[in-house]
């Protein structure tokens, strides 16, 4: 939902919770990415209002779905958009990019110069950087693309039409700047948002986990698809998700990426034992892993 | 008037990105340009030498809020090429998760991206202190497109559960049942949107394109039907026979490709407004009073009554879908809807739905080992930009001639737009 907002003080009547310190102690990531301390935070005589975060939310090649997800907290939307100053959503807003922010919300792979300028920008500007679904964090269905790029864009228009930019090949947004916390999955889990934002706006350091999918459907007690002659994904798949398509039915397709604790040697013997192609298994990763060097590195 | 020139960079209140591009020289209307500026994603590449078990998975991400008919519609073309008929059940379900999809569009686009026009606000926001109740109540209508989606694709957006020839798991006859009370207990605040949205004023105008819907004998389809349908041209056709009868061409304007309809070169709408005047005697009956008192009723050409029609389909698509719900759960609907086994082969068919936003057609050419050889995907956004450039010149020439000022003719060419409920992120894809 789908408004710029120049001040959060005039929404609703909502507690707004106020904000220490931003972010700052939870990003390990300034090492590498230092960025200005905003004036106000060394403001000499202490305001008895503390200022809320200033957020800003970016759509890159993506199909908005990670937004929508944002606006289906529908019961407390308006409680969630009181614990900070939005300055900026894209999605609908017809206000500029404000110069100075906090925290930067990115959705959607990296496709274009242009983006790649804007993403550099968002870097240097924002004290913490949130990545929301899988074509932020890794590149997602448009990396699909990723390979043979320049052929691809002449199977599809005969001449490339201005509006689209200065293309270049789809990369994800970890892949060209520092990211302070990512949401995976296509799309996101609209809590997992809160959760990330809450870190945040208010710090921690928690991170993602990082074991693979099948434990929860063994915990789950669900139906092994290799079993049933079926390639699933979540051998090698980051959990976190509880196996929601897995629960439903259908084979996990890796939406949230792979896991660093992956074994991908071990995941393609496994598939061999089972009399399943392993040709197909790597095929499948790319679905949402196309860009990841683990896979390019699998010869 | 002089020359005035209009440059809305950056549409507010739609989706995806798109700027609008006017030039009035002494009350002549000069230049009109929609520009969409999304990147391009590929998808027609991306999907080619893939197996078609994917292709409904990748071509849901086109869009979010268009996902549950990127997948029906992609698996009936699939089903085509390999000559599967779906169960009565699965069709069901499709038109459910079809209809969640109209829910969640129709109440997001009528109140939080059109309303704030009408009600001098500069969004949605204002309205949760100046009228809380109505501000609930839309947000509850849009939550519950997300809870039938839920209930039938496994997820608000980018369905699970629907796969080639049915769907891989369905909720319990009580749930049905539930979601059918809530959807009936909603159809009150359903007919009270198509009064409010039949109090806002606007212009008096007819668009000269064609209108493009699909049809069904005796039914209000959405899903059902291959046959598509320029009501103006009367031309029908079976959407495999696509390539026949629409014509895409690119402009370097936009992103998107822009169509007409191949035998009269018309631009052409399809959208509510369409689907309206194809099929107004088969809406339900709350539904069709409900057009009726607004005075909407065949033929219609305002395409800002696009808004009026929205909201009678939200009337007609929660008494359906409660009737749906209720058949369902009494198992009264034939066949199952457990995946049958199939067999691939080669061959080209379209598959064709009516998106929230208007007619989408995928075209699809398989291998003999199922895989894709190439995709070709129309979306209603993209077929409608030739002809909402039309509509934005004969209302910029209206208003010119009435020597309007510069900020109210912005303002109507976006509320114009606006009532088009462009996707931009869809028409390029």
């Amino acid at each position: 939902m789908n408004e710029n907002r120049n001040t959060s003080s005039d929404l609703a009547g909502t507690a707004a919770v106020p904000l220490a310190a931003p972010a700052s102690q939870a990003s390990k990531a300034h090492a590498t990415a230092p960025v200005p301390v905003p004036p106000q935070a060394q403001a000499p005589s202490a305001p008895p209002e503390p200022a809320l975060a200033r957020v800003v939310v970016v759509g890159l090649a993506s199909c908005f779905g990670c937004q929508l997800q944002i606006t289906n907290i529908e019961s407390h939307l308006i409680e969630v958009l009181g614990q900070f100053d939005l300055r900026y959503w894209q999605l609908t807003s017809d206000g500029h990019m404000p110069e100075d922010f906090d925290v930067a919300v990115i959705e959607g792979a990296v496709t274009t110069e242009e983006s790649l300028a804007a993403v550099l920008r968002l870097r240097e500007r924002a004290k913490a950087v949130i990545t929301v679904g899988a074509c932020a964090n890794t590149a997602g269905i448009p990396g699909l693309a990723s390979t043979r790029f320049d052929e691809r864009l002449g199977e599809v228009y005969q001449h490339l039409p201005q509006a689209c930019g200065t293309p270049i090949a789809p990369r994800s947004v970890p892949s060209v700047i520092t990211v302070d916390y990512a949401v995976p999955c296509c799309p996101i889990d609209p809590f997992e948002f809160l959760e990330a934002l809450g870190r945040a706006l208010y710090g921690s350091n928690r991170t993602l986990g990082t074991r693979t999918m099948c434990g929860d459907c063994k915990r789950n007690e669900s139906a092994c698809f290799y079993n049933q002659g079926s390639l699933c994904l979540g051998l090698v798949t980051r959990a976190g998700c509880n196996a929601r398509c897995v629960n439903l039915g259908r084979p996990c397709n890796g939406c949230r990426g792979v896991s660093p604790h992956a074994n991908l040697e071990s995941a393609r013997e496994a598939v061999a034992r089972y009399g399943l192609s392993v040709k197909d298994f790597d095929l499948r990763l790319e679905l949402f892993n196309q860009t990841n060097p683990v896979l390019s590195g699998r010869e | 008037m002089t020359r005035t020139t209009l440059q809305v960079d950056h549409i507010a209140r739609v989706e995806g990105h798109g700027n609008i591009h006017v030039v009035v020289n002494d009350g002549v209307v000069e230049t009109v340009e929609v520009n969409v500026v999304e990147p391009a994603r590929l998808f027609e590449s991306m999907v080619r030498g893939r197996d078609h078990s994917e292709v409904s998975y990748i071509a849901s991400r086109i869009c979010g809020i268009c996902s549950a008919s990127h997948v029906v519609t992609d698996l009936k073309a699939i089903e085509r090429v390999f000559g599967i008929e779906p169960s009565p059940r699965t069709r069901a379900l499709r038109e459910l998760l079809v209809y969640g999809s109209y829910l969640q569009n129709h109440a997001t686009h009528l109140f939080v991206l059109a309303a704030p026009d009408y009600l001098g606000q500069p969004s949605v926001f204002p309205l949760a202190q100046t009228d809380p109740q109505l501000f609930e109540q839309a947000l509850a209508l849009k939550a519950l497109g997300n809870e039938l989606c839920t209930k039938v694709g496994g997820r608000s957006i980018h369905p699970i559960t629907a796969v080639v020839g049915g769907f891989t798991h369905e909720v319990s006859a009580g749930e049905y049942r539930a979601l059918a009370g809530k959807l009936e207990a909603m159809v009150p605040f359903a007919l009270a949107t198509v009064d409010v949205f039949n109090s806002f004023p606007v212009p008096d105008m007819a668009t000269e394109g064609d209108l493009l819907a699909m049809v069904e004998e005796a039914y209000y389809p959405v899903e059902c039907s291959d046959i598509a349908c320029f009501l103006d041209a009367g031309i029908s056709f079976d959407a495999s026979d696509l390539a026949d009868n629409i014509e895409e061409y690119e402009v370097a304007h936009s992103a998107a490709l822009f169509a007409r309809v191949k035998a009269t070169k018309s631009p052409y709408m399809t959208a509510a407004l369409a689907r309206v005047n194809a099929s107004w005697p088969y809406l339900s009956s709350n539904a069709k009073v409900a057009a009726a008192k607004a005075g909407l009723r065949p033929p219609e050409r305002n395409p800002f009554k696009n808004n009026v029609a929205q909201a009678v389909e939200l009337v007609d698509a929660l008494e359906r879908c409660a009737g749906i719900c209720r058949r369902l759960a009494e198992n009264e609907v034939p066949g199952r809807s457990t995946p049958p086994a199939y067999t691939v082969r080669a061959g080209y068919a379209v598959g064709f739905t009516e998106a929230p936003r208007g007619a989408l057609f995928h075209a699809l050419e398989l291998d003999g080992q199922g895989k894709v050889v190439k995709a070709t995907i129309m979306t209603p956004t993209a077929q409608n930009l030739a002809n909402l450039e039309a509509d934005v010149r004969q209302l910029a020439q209206k208003l010119a001639a009435q020597g309007v000022t510069e900020a109210e003719l912005r303002l109507w060419v976006e509320k114009l737009v606006r009532a088009y409920d462009p996707c931009l992120s869809c028409s390029v894809h």
